[in-house]
């Protein structure tokens, strides 16, 4: 379907490999944050820096690093990033440190960035490691936000909360179904969303 | 062996670029941040004393206060500075404080509460209901100030701490009486409660006022146990009210001193209201 390989990794990233949906990894701050849009768009960003400079960075390296210690290694690169994004983020862009500061250190832990360290980068040239993480990342960040736009609007009322555009989608009686915004609900929503890109995904014979 | 070498040379390599690059990010990042947490600390500062020129710090245990003056030399009020254990780790808080130990605001620095649920403490539905209250309130949890349901620990340790930080502040740096005695002549006739901390939990108690003078002391709803209680009961009851006083003697050998003084503290309460009340019941 498409002949570039380097756009193919990206498209796999979003939609056959999409992190959310298709791998089902990285769960954790995708449950945690995804209460408003605000926080999904600001993790999502995140973890496209973290996860490209990874990739670049593991793919790099793939040569020089024995492959009994790898995983010691992915892990103390990936601990790297996270933790200047961090400072950065704390230093020049407070806000959105302020929106994000509890969940960037999260990223440490989260499977996807490993996942693809280990699937993808630690075999692959790094031109094609930085677009592998450029598309799961945009995969990840969409998934983030299509989980957190529902979560948002019925747990919360609101669409684009806490930000300039902030919307109050129904009058000021309505008493938003608190459950979405609830951790319980982050499970329901992401598995009725899980259920449907399967339906979508076999009907389209995308796999 | 060689083998062995490689693996920890790769791994020592790795660790030292990342602590290399590390220190070199946080060389660059760490006076903006600095610089960042010192402006905003400024900003709320003239927020609530606008026409403040300097301030001086002074540390007191745990708690750091900030005097501020005005360019007169003239005290504007005092920024206090304290952290508490919340539901997921330290919140750290600052508290603006007129010269009379009202607060003015309180801003919360850094907390790690759950989101949606314990960070309520940075919200005005929360923090609104302290600007005004003093060390001369009561701040019985239930009485004058609430928590948020949902996200009891997180404001229950909040108000715990700003009652404790309030008292400091009156006592160490204002210099005010920290709990003047309450002037019970002025105490319109009725009956009031109020509750206090004993040693298993809450006394609240029923005290009556008549012509300027305690007449009754009842105790409601405890946690304490009864035995202990009673004894505390008996020591104090007659104290307060033979000599229309709350400075009586509590030390006993039994263990009912901390019922004993939870009692005192109830009874100052629901005096204080009282006061406030200006003779409604």
């Amino acid at each position: 379907m498409i002949d570039n390989v380097y756009l193919s990794d990206i498209s796999r990233g979003i939609l056959k490999e999409n992190p959310i949906f298709r791998l089902v990894l990285g769960m954790c701050p995708t449950l945690a944050i995804t209460v408003l849009v605000k926080n999904g768009l600001g993790m999502g960003l995140a973890v496209i820096a973290v996860l490209t400079c990874s990739n670049v960075v593991v793919s790099s390296l793939r040569r020089y690093i024995p492959e009994q210690v790898r995983i010691p290694c992915y892990i103390v690169i990936i601990a790297t990033f996270v933790t200047i994004i961090e400072m950065v983020l704390q230093a020049f862009v407070p806000a959105l440190y302020d929106a994000l500061g509890v969940f960037v250190p999260l990223i440490v832990v989260n499977c996807i960035i490993l996942g693809r360290a280990e699937a993808f980068a630690g075999k692959q040239p790094v031109l094609r490691s930085l677009f592998d993480g450029i598309g799961s990342g945009l995969g990840f960040t969409l998934g983030l936000l299509v989980l957190s736009l529902v979560r948002e609007v019925f747990g919360n009322g609101t669409l684009l909360a806490e930000t300039k555009m902030a919307v109050q989608l129904f009058g000021a009686n309505f008493e938003p179904m608190r459950i979405f915004a609830q951790p319980a609900g982050a499970f329901i929503v992401l598995g009725l969303l899980l259920a449907l890109t399967n339906i979508v995904f076999k009907r389209l014979q995308i796999d | 062996m060689r083998d062995l070498t490689r693996l920890v040379l790769t791994l020592v390599a790795v660790t030292v670029a990342a602590a290399v690059l590390l220190g070199g990010v946080d060389l660059i990042t760490a006076p903006a941040i600095a610089a960042r947490q010192e402006e905003d600390y400024r900003n709320a500062l003239e927020e609530y004393f606008p026409g403040l020129d300097e301030y001086k710090t002074e540390e007191c245990g745990e708690d750091s206060f900030d005097l501020v003056y005005d360019a007169g030399g003239e005290l504007l009020g005092v920024m206090a500075s304290a952290s508490v254990q919340g539901y997921d780790d330290i919140i750290s808080y600052n508290l603006a404080l007129d010269c009379e130990g009202v607060v003015l605001g309180l801003r919360i620095v850094e907390h790690s509460e759950t989101q949606g649920v314990g960070d309520v403490i940075e919200k005005p539905e929360f923090q609104d209901q302290f600007v005004g209250k003093s060390c001369a309130d009561p701040f019985q949890i239930g009485d004058d100030v609430d928590t948020v349901s949902g996200a009891t620990i997180s404001t229950e340790a909040m108000i715990d701490s700003l009652r404790r930080l309030l008292d400091a502040a009156a006592e160490s740096v204002l210099n005010l009486e920290k709990s003047e005695p309450v002037d019970i002549a002025a105490v319109p006739d009725g009956t009031y409660r109020g509750s206090g901390k004993g040693y298993a939990g809450k006394i609240e108690v029923e005290v009556t006022v008549k012509g300027g003078k305690i007449t009754a002391i009842e105790i409601g709803k405890n946690e304490e146990k009864i035995t202990y209680l009673a004894e505390a009961a008996e020591l104090v009851r007659p104290q307060i009210i033979d000599g229309q006083t709350l400075e009586v003697e509590i030390d006993t050998e039994t263990g009912a001193t901390e019922s004993a003084a939870g009692i005192i503290g109830a009874v100052e309460s629901a005096l204080k209201k009282g006061l406030k009340a200006g003779g409604k019941k």
